[in-house]
């Protein structure tokens, strides 16, 4: 019998080819959008799980108020580790990572190359992490000082291969030259991991002054043992502050307790995080790389589910479509004995193979499309995550659930039949308006617009991010990397790219206001004496007299630094938002207070001018208390260009570069580009939710277009004998498609205030937002609608033209 | 071994019932070759529905093969459709998407027959029917008179002891009409099957051994 329906279920495919390529067609792509989603999850939920002791490891964050300021930090003191480790018999053992020195410069032959990915870290760090060896005993390679340890791909690019590179010495060059010893070459690290290094420098290289429990420059993850829980384990930060944290902080400010100092609004705290959380829900300062957002992968595992669910019920829905036209079969079937199990084990068969068919397609259009769809995304998928066994179960079942759902409906339907009355031809007329089927192409066309919508809105925000005035100017702003060169060899460089035709204004400064680069914050006192009480932090940016013109900030009241006041040195120029919490009162020749160190004298400065707001971390954020004050730091340039011809301007700047610092690396940088890549989530998010909002309404329309095709079949005699009685074209048109733009209609109103919701939720997450004004929602509806009625107007205007005779002969 | 008594047949349209059907009895006998005739809605169709256990009357009793079939379950009366009864129709009801060979097959499908059973049978009646070179085409292949042919064909093809048929040449020219009804004559005689056949027409009619004239709903003859 299973041989029969197999014969009868493919030669019904084959008979009806248009009706089963739109079918097989648009259950396909949608079937190929949802397991790539649901790679793109997977892989996003795979962060750091690769590690053996994955599940024990957590990292130390830090939040600490200060004066109004709240600072949510990704690094923890140096002295934490240890210290947890000494006095908790649940931590097994702690390791870090210093990366807060970022690129370095090393030798290959004669030339320097710059190294982005480099840290320094503990020598115990491959005993937490599991970063396999290819050569070298990882768990002794940076015991000692003058060490390092490289991954395979590095190893190649200096030495050819890794057995060659062992015991071999580099060379690297920040502020001092230094050698190192290449004591192990280690795999590269999963691209899912949160942080990715291809340097493991000696921790014992780090010129830093150890011991320090108030200052926050270390990555320090810690290993607890197996069954502690690690909520619990929080509560011991308490004591670690008490013990440890108070009496440091008493020696520089005047602390009674930490009661008191909680009491003035501000607050210390520790915590852990688990490793496997940190690339979805860790967004702090100083993360070690970009992380993900838990919430896209909330988006994207809707966004998979919708375009699944639109798919199936398109398969639903042609498959019920047709089987009204199989009503003549199931009936004569039925005349002649047939049982309704097996008429239902016929349709269930047939439905069931077409979704098969469909799955085999699905994963070919996977296979094909998946390098573009990792370009999109920013990823390394690959097709056999797929041959994962949950995968595997998933995708065999899937057939099955799916035909069943879509053969139930007719299988049942028309199987409850009166043979008779299906052979008479009435059950047609319960098929033209069935609920069922409305109300599944609502929910089609619902998700479908709350994708359009939703994509929409995403744009507008990308949109508004690159337009919306940040308070420096963004456009042609040439950064060049100097940390190679010495003080006075910079300033050479820069007089002398100054006279080139087209540079319009220069500065010196690492402090730029896009994320990645340099950042200095300080806690200053509003009064001499310092207290817990008139304390706040603020970022203290190093800039030169033309910092302010070249970046094309504007300044709101007093003045810019300038070179015929003495006393420069100790001004400072604040920020609006700095300003406004110093209370009313005109701030310009307000004194603030700070200093170094515990021992180091209070040094006053004055406020000379107040700077516009200007954005200097993502548009996520508000903008933080910032103030200015004259530096020195050459290793950073800025140029403001305007020239016609970037290209050649650039290159002559790079022949400067190369005829004062031999053998460097010349790095520079648009300011536009490094603004652009703070988003470059939000961009893909954007690209991704487009390309699957154009793909569900595509299968949408695929749908409704088989629908059509169905319907005008059905009324084929009817529009005949309305056109015999005088109908025209357009009447008819309007007749067959009115139906149609009601659902559309209905689904829209349904849509609109779901994706307002959704949209808002994910705009709260902007300090500096897009407004979702009503005309997105017309043009999402209007589109939809347009869509929908070019989808059905085409099957309908056939179905007018054609000869009316002809319809009612062949009845 | 078919008896119905006084059964009725009505559909309620609004607070009245409409009848179709009223106050019927009629035997028939096994070997039979009955013809009912009548004016359109006379009920004719109605009648030989309920005879092949396609509807239900709503009053009345109808023992088929001496057992009462009034109020069987569905079950059962799909049941006795595929091992007693055979059906042949005016507009042919083929399945369009399957072959003549296929067609014929089907019933025997349901029978549980296998394949080597289902494939001497079907042989069988091709070569009966002379149509053993159209057996891989479709339906749409074929004239109205082949069709007819396929199925009756078909209605025999599970050995059942009674044929209805309605209106089985009223779609044919009168040389096939003929051809068909000869046929039919020709499984009476020599297959002893019983047949009931709807017609129109008083020629067709006479083919048969006994004619039932219907008129609005009641036996007139």
């Amino acid at each position: 019998m299973l041989k029969y329906y197999f014969k009868i279920a493919l030669r019904n495919l084959w008979l009806q080819k248009g009706f089963s390529a739109i079918n097989i067609i648009g259950l396909a792509i949608g079937l190929a959008c949802f397991i790539m989603i649901a790679l793109y999850v997977t892989d996003e939920l795979s962060y750091d799980r690769y590690n053996e002791k994955a599940d024990r490891i957590y990292r130390i964050n830090s939040d600490i108020r200060f004066g109004g300021t709240d600072l949510n930090m990704a690094v923890s003191a140096d002295p934490m580790g240890a210290t947890l480790k000494k006095d908790y018999p649940q931590v097994e053992d702690f390791t870090r990572l210093y990366a807060s020195e970022g690129s370095k410069l090393f030798k290959r032959g004669t030339q320097f190359i710059t190294e982005d990915r480099v840290t320094y870290a503990d020598s115990n760090l491959f005993n937490v992490f599991t970063f396999p060896s290819l050569i070298g005993n990882t768990k002794t390679a940076l015991n000692e000082p003058n060490t390092v340890v490289i991954n395979e791909t590095t190893a190649k690019k200096y030495f050819t291969t890794s057995e060659n590179a062992m015991g071999k010495m580099m060379e690297c060059k920040d502020d001092k030259t230094q050698l190192y010893k290449v004591t192990a070459v280690i795999k590269g690290i999963p691209k899912n991991s949160h942080f990715n290094f291809d340097f493991f420098l000696s921790m014992d290289n780090v010129e830093y002054e150890f011991g320090n429990f108030l200052s926050h420059n270390f990555h320090t993850y810690i290993l607890l043992k197996a069954g502690t829980d690690y909520k619990a384990f929080n509560k011991n930060f308490i004591q670690v502050i008490d013990k440890y944290i108070l009496p440091q902080a008493k020696q520089f400010m005047n602390i009674k307790s930490m009661e008191d100092f909680a009491k003035s609004g501000n607050k210390i705290e520790y915590s852990l995080i688990p490793l496997t959380a940190i690339h979805l829900h860790s967004e702090r300062n100083v993360e070690l790389s970009a992380n993900g957002n838990i919430q896209y992968v909330y988006i994207f595992s809707a966004v998979a589910i919708f375009i699944l669910l639109i798919a199936c019920i398109n398969f639903m829905n042609l498959s019920t479509a047709r089987s009204a036209g199989r009503a003549k079969e199931v009936g004569i079937r039925k005349v002649l004995g047939t049982e309704k199990k097996s008429l239902i084990g016929q349709f269930l068969t047939e439905s069931t193979i077409t979704v098969f068919i469909a799955l085999f397609i699905a994963v070919g259009i996977t296979w094909l499309s998946l390098s573009w769809f990792n370009n999109l995304a920013g990823k390394a998928m690959q097709l056999s995550t797929l041959l994962k066994p949950q995968y595997m179960i998933f995708l065999a079942t899937l057939p099955f659930v799916v035909g069943t759902l879509a053969g139930m409906y007719p299988a049942f339907f028309l199987s409850s039949f009166q043979p008779i009355t299906v052979l008479k031809g009435k059950i047609n007329a319960g098929f033209k308006k069935s609920t069922l089927r409305s109300s599944l192409v609502i929910f089609q066309f619902a998700a479908s617009i709350i994708l359009i919508i939703g994509t929409i809105i995403i744009y507008k925000q990308l949109n508004y991010i690159q337009t919306t005035k940040t308070g420096f100017n963004k456009d042609q702003l040439l950064v060049v990397d100097n940390a190679s060169m010495k003080t006075s060899t910079a300033e050479t460089f820069r007089n002398e790219v100054s006279k080139l035709a087209g540079v319009k204004a220069s500065s010196f400064g690492g402090f730029l206001p896009v994320s990645n680069s340099s950042r200095n914050d300080q806690t200053f006192f509003t009064d001499a004496v310092m207290s817990d009480k008139n304390g706040f932090n603020m970022q203290v940016w190093r800039v030169d007299y033309n910092y302010i013109p070249t970046l094309g900030m504007e300044i709101l009241s007093g003045r810019n630094f300038s070179e015929q006041y003495g006393s420069d040195s100790s001004a400072l120029i604040i920020n609006e938002t700095l300003a406004k919490s110093l209370g009313p009162g005109d701030p310009i020749g307000k004194a603030i207070y700070n200093s170094d160190g515990p021992d180091k004298p209070t040094r006053a400065y004055t406020i000379i001018g107040v700077v516009k707001n200007f954005n200097f971390e993502s548009l996520r954020k508000n903008v933080a208390p910032l103030c200015m004050r004259l530096g020195n730091n050459k290793w950073m340039s800025a140029y403001r260009v305007e020239s016609g011809d970037i290209k050649s301007l650039l290159a002559k700047v790079e022949d400067k570069f190369k005829a004062m610092s031999p053998g460097m690396p010349f790095n520079y940088s648009f300011l536009d580009d490094s603004f652009d890549n703070m988003y470059r989530e939000e961009q893909r998010v954007g690209k991704v939710a487009l390309t699957f909002a154009l793909l569900a309404v595509l299968i949408a329309c695929l749908g409704l277009f088989g629908l059509a095709t169905y319907m005008a079949e059905q009324r084929t005699k009817e529009i005949g004998v309305r056109k015999v009685l005088g109908a025209t074209v357009p009447n008819i048109v309007t007749m067959l498609s009115k139906d149609f733009l009601k659902l559309v209609f209905i689904a829209f109103l349904i849509a609109a205030p779901i994706a307002w919701l959704a949209m808002h939720e994910w705009l709260k997450d902007f300090a500096f937002r897009t407004n979702i004004g009503w005309w997105i929602f017309i043009i999402a509806g209007v589109v939809a609608m347009s869509i929908a009625l070019f989808t059905v107007s085409f099957q309908a205007i056939k179905a007018a033209i054609a000869n009316p005779l002809k319809s009612l002969k062949a009845d | 071994m078919i008896q119905l008594k006084k059964s009725y047949k009505y559909y309620n349209t609004g607070s009245r019932k409409a009848y179709v059907l009223s106050d019927i009895s009629l035997d028939i006998a096994a070997g039979e070759f009955v013809s009912i005739m009548g004016p359109s809605g006379s009920g004719k169709s109605t009648l030989l529905h309920i005879l092949g256990l396609l509807e239900e009357p709503n009053d009345g009793e109808y023992l088929f093969l001496g057992e009462n079939v009034s109020h069987l379950t569905e079950k059962k009366r799909t049941e006795l459709r595929r091992n007693q009864i055979g059906f042949v129709f005016q507009a042919y009801h083929l399945i369009d998407e399957l072959t003549v060979y296929e067609n014929i097959e089907t019933p025997l499908l349901y029978k549980g027959l296998n394949s080597s059973e289902r494939k001497s049978r079907v042989a069988e009646l091709l070569d009966k029917f002379n149509i053993v070179g159209r057996k891989d085409l479709f339906p749409s292949q074929l004239s109205g008179g082949q069709q007819q042919l396929v199925g009756i064909a078909r209605a025999i093809a599970g050995n059942p002891k009674v044929i209805f048929a309605d209106e089985p040449t009223g779609n044919l020219h009168s040389e096939q009409a003929t051809e068909i009804m000869e046929l039919f004559k020709k499984l009476n005689e020599q297959e002893k099957v019983t047949i009931v056949q709807v017609t129109h027409s008083e020629h067709n009619a006479t083919y048969g051994n006994r004619i039932i004239r219907l008129k609005d709903g009641l036996v007139v003859q």
